[in-house]
């Protein structure tokens, strides 16, 4: 039989799964109405933000449960610590896509769309999202450090539109505020990307037990 | 067990132990009390002898161990051993004194007043009618019993002590052939009779167990067998989303290899639409939605199960409706294809007619009006005559029988009706191969011919070039028709058989055309038992095989 405790470990996962999903859910939002200049995608995307803070008061409220009723020790521990630890970062990456997503209606408004490079990035930023999530579900150690690894790619991508941005404001200084729009959500990726490669890092503490050094 | 043993075994000891107590204690008492009666008889015979010879003196000078009284007739103590005789009250209501002066001899016995203390007396009536007395303590039958109490305690504890060590040893002994018992085949030693009702009863349950065990793996494998077979994914869940059974179909699906049974479900997919499915399932509402997985498109169906009117659980079925999306799309095509080509013709009519009868048109111009209503509906004939084609060959019937078709002439004469279409656009048609003879239907043959060469002319480029092949190709009857036209790009090459596909929208008109030749074509070529090929490049060129095998 399995006890009270196990179980309430279990929903703990469901739960956090399911907030991992939530914010896979937002990003892709907010990218995809950046990407069909579409505000429905915007406000859903701000929809499961809110959704997503809800969802890490919930687990926030679990895990305080589980430490005070049944008091953790161990592996055990490890995976409660690190649950609260990893619905902050979700619960961060919730914020950046509504706050992309908030650029992206300003954006549609004023008639404008973006570039391949952002949407490319924007890909690598989902990808990074989606495998750290993964990584969670399926205990895969060497998924999450994969995606530790793969920060630098998105890293890249930012130091990229930056110079780029500074080029084509030098030539185009009408738009202007468009450009600072662009550099605005490519940080937001950049950032974004930062929390996945947290959350893998909480996976691999959560596995291992050991925390990774640079972060 | 052990306790209750330790119970019977020291009821039994401590009964058995106060009954034994009690019966020799009655016998004791009784032989002491004898015992102690004709010692006093003796030494009563003996004083009578000393007194009756010496008189006091006698008395004075023996030394006895029991109290000697010398009682004068009318019961006034002559002499005592151990208390002055004249302090002494008189004596002759005394039992024994009485019982002596009457009998000679008398007996008595009196408690003290503790009750501890019991004095025997014996009197004898001397010759002159004295009578002399001797009495003697002895211990009551309390004070017996009371002298008893330690060793009886003594005795209880180890009773307690051994009907402990009894009880552990029996219990034990008792338990073990029980406890060694193969609960699989139950046999018991010869030495414990008792306990064959029970082992016949764990017999008859074994039987029982396995029987429905039997018949549990037997419904578990039949579910597992039809549950594996299935195309669809299935999976069972409980209320926390845990899964409880799966099949292969979903690892399939899914393409996982690694579904635990205890795992939450969104560990095989957590796409917003699954979760709302299980989500709804599991508040006792079905659920239904599309995954979009890898390309491919699934329907998901979550059925609550219930019990007792509450949700237990839920059951999933996801089925692979990628295909039946795609026809879906196809016929929506389709529909929206052939109400194009049919109004578009219709519509020209209507509106010139409708211009004709206003009498808006001057009478000269009525002619090219009316040319323009007869190439609409010769349009709108050709496409009724396409489709009655077409659906002819689904029905695969009204062609006519098989009989001997040279394919090379029919093709010759193909090139010839259409000889003036492609002078217009200066397209030279040449025509290669032998008379070739072929057993088949000389409508669908022709048919096919005109299609595929009206096609290469259609959509080739001004002062192109058909080359068109009638004849045997390594042994096989083939016709092949090449252009050097406009090709048709990678992405549409696959649905141009498909009816009322175009290619460029765009232009279909300006070329004409029905959009059904190269359908009629396919279907033509399967229903003459043929084979298809079509290669093209963009620009390069199209080739159009076909081999009859």
């Amino acid at each position: 039989m399995r006890n009270k405790f196990d179980q309430q470990l279990e929903m703990l996962h469901v739960e956090l799964i399911k907030m991992g999903a939530l914010c896979e859910d937002a990003v892709s939002s907010a990218i995809e109405a950046l990407e069909k200049n579409d505000i429905v995608s915007a406000d859903s995307a701000l929809d499961t933000d809110a959704e997503i803070d809800h969802k890490e008061r919930d687990i926030e409220r679990m895990c305080m449960k589980l430490l005070l009723q049944q008091q953790p020790v161990a592996t055990d521990l490890r995976i409660v610590s690190a649950a609260l630890k990893m619905i902050t970062d979700m619960e961060r990456v919730g914020d950046q896509a509504s706050d992309i997503a908030e650029i992206s209606r300003y954006i549609i408004e004023s008639g404008m769309s973006i570039n391949d490079d952002i949407r490319k990035m924007a890909k690598e930023a989902i990808k990074m999202v989606t495998d750290s999530v993964d990584s969670f579900v399926k205990k895969d150690l060497e998924l999450a450090r994969k995606v530790i690894a793969y920060d630098d790619v998105v890293d890249e991508w930012f130091a990229k539109l930056k110079s780029d941005v500074i080029e084509m404001i030098a030539k185009d200084s009408t738009n202007g505020e468009y450009y600072i729009d662009i550099i605005m959500i490519a940080k937001y990726l950049e950032r974004i990307g930062d929390h996945a490669t947290n959350i893998a890092e909480w996976v691999e503490y959560s596995i291992t037990g050991v925390r990774s050094k640079n972060n | 067990m052990t306790k209750k043993i330790f119970r019977s075994i020291i009821f039994g000891s401590v009964i058995t132990l106060i009954v034994s107590f009690v019966f020799i204690m009655g016998i004791l008492y009784e032989y002491f009390n004898n015992q102690l009666l004709s010692e006093l008889r003796n030494e009563a015979t003996l004083a009578e002898l000393g007194v009756e010879e010496y008189g006091v003196d006698y008395l004075e000078n023996i030394d006895l161990e029991n109290r000697v009284t010398w009682i004068d007739k009318d019961g006034t103590v002559l002499y005592d051993t151990t208390v002055d005789a004249a302090k002494l009250e008189n004596h002759a209501d005394r039992e024994e004194f009485k019982e002596a002066v009457e009998n000679g001899s008398g007996s008595s016995q009196r408690y003290s007043d503790t009750l501890a203390e019991k004095i025997v007396y014996y009197a004898l009536k001397l010759d002159d009618g004295t009578v002399i007395r001797i009495s003697s303590e002895q211990y009551s039958a309390w004070a017996l019993i009371a002298s008893m109490l330690d060793p009886l305690i003594f005795v209880f504890v180890i009773i307690v002590i051994i009907s402990i060590l009894l009880a552990n040893l029996l219990s034990k002994k008792i338990v073990k052939p029980l406890n060694e018992m193969n609960i699989e085949n139950p046999d018991i030693d010869a030495n414990y009779p008792e306990v064959m009702p029970l082992v016949k009863k764990i017999r008859k349950q074994h039987i029982l167990i396995e029987r429905q065990m039997t018949e549990l793996k037997k419904n578990e494998e039949e579910f597992r067998a039809i549950t594996s077979n299935m195309q669809e994914g299935f999976i069972i869940i409980d209320t926390k989303t845990l899964v409880l059974s799966f099949n292969n179909g979903i690892e399939k699906l899914f393409d996982v290899h690694d579904i635990k049974i205890g795992d939450s479900v969104f560990t095989i997919d957590r796409s917003e639409a699954f979760r709302d499915c299980v989500e709804s399932s599991l508040k006792g509402k079905r659920g239904e939605g599309q995954l979009k997985y890898n390309g491919k498109i699934y329907q998901l169906y979550a059925n609550p199960v219930f019990e007792d009117g509450n949700v237990r659980g839920s059951v999933l079925l996801i089925v692979d409706v990628t295909e039946k999306e795609k026809r879906e799309e196809l016929r929506r095509e389709f529909t929206s294809n052939v109400s194009h080509e049919l109004k578009t013709p219709l519509t020209s009519i209507f509106g010139i007619s409708e211009i004709i009868m206003n009498g808006i048109v001057k009478s000269d111009d009525i002619p090219k009006f009316a040319k323009d209503i007869h190439n609409e509906s010769g349009r709108l004939i050709t496409l009724v005559n396409d489709i009655i084609k077409l659906s002819k060959l689904d029905e695969g019937a009204g062609f006519g029988d098989k009989q001997p078709v040279d394919i090379f002439k029919m093709a010759q004469d193909t090139i010839t009706r259409l000889d003036s279409m492609a002078q217009e656009r200066n397209i030279t048609v040449k025509l290669t191969g032998e008379k070739t003879i072929m057993e088949s239907i000389p409508a669908v043959a022709d048919e096919i011919i005109h299609n595929v060469i009206e096609n290469a002319i259609k959509y080739n480029k001004e002062n192109g070039s058909v080359d068109v092949f009638a004849g045997k190709e390594n042994g096989w009857i083939t016709f092949r028709v090449k252009d050097t036209g406009i090709g048709i790009p990678d992405a549409d090459i696959n649905r141009v058989f498909e009816r009322f596909y175009r290619v460029d929208k765009s232009h279909s008109r300006k070329i004409g055309g029905t959009g059904l030749g190269l359908s009629i074509v396919k279907h033509g070529v399967s229903f003459l038992g043929g084979e298809l090929s079509i290669k093209s490049k963009v620009n390069e060129g199209t080739t159009i095989t076909i081999v009859f095998k």
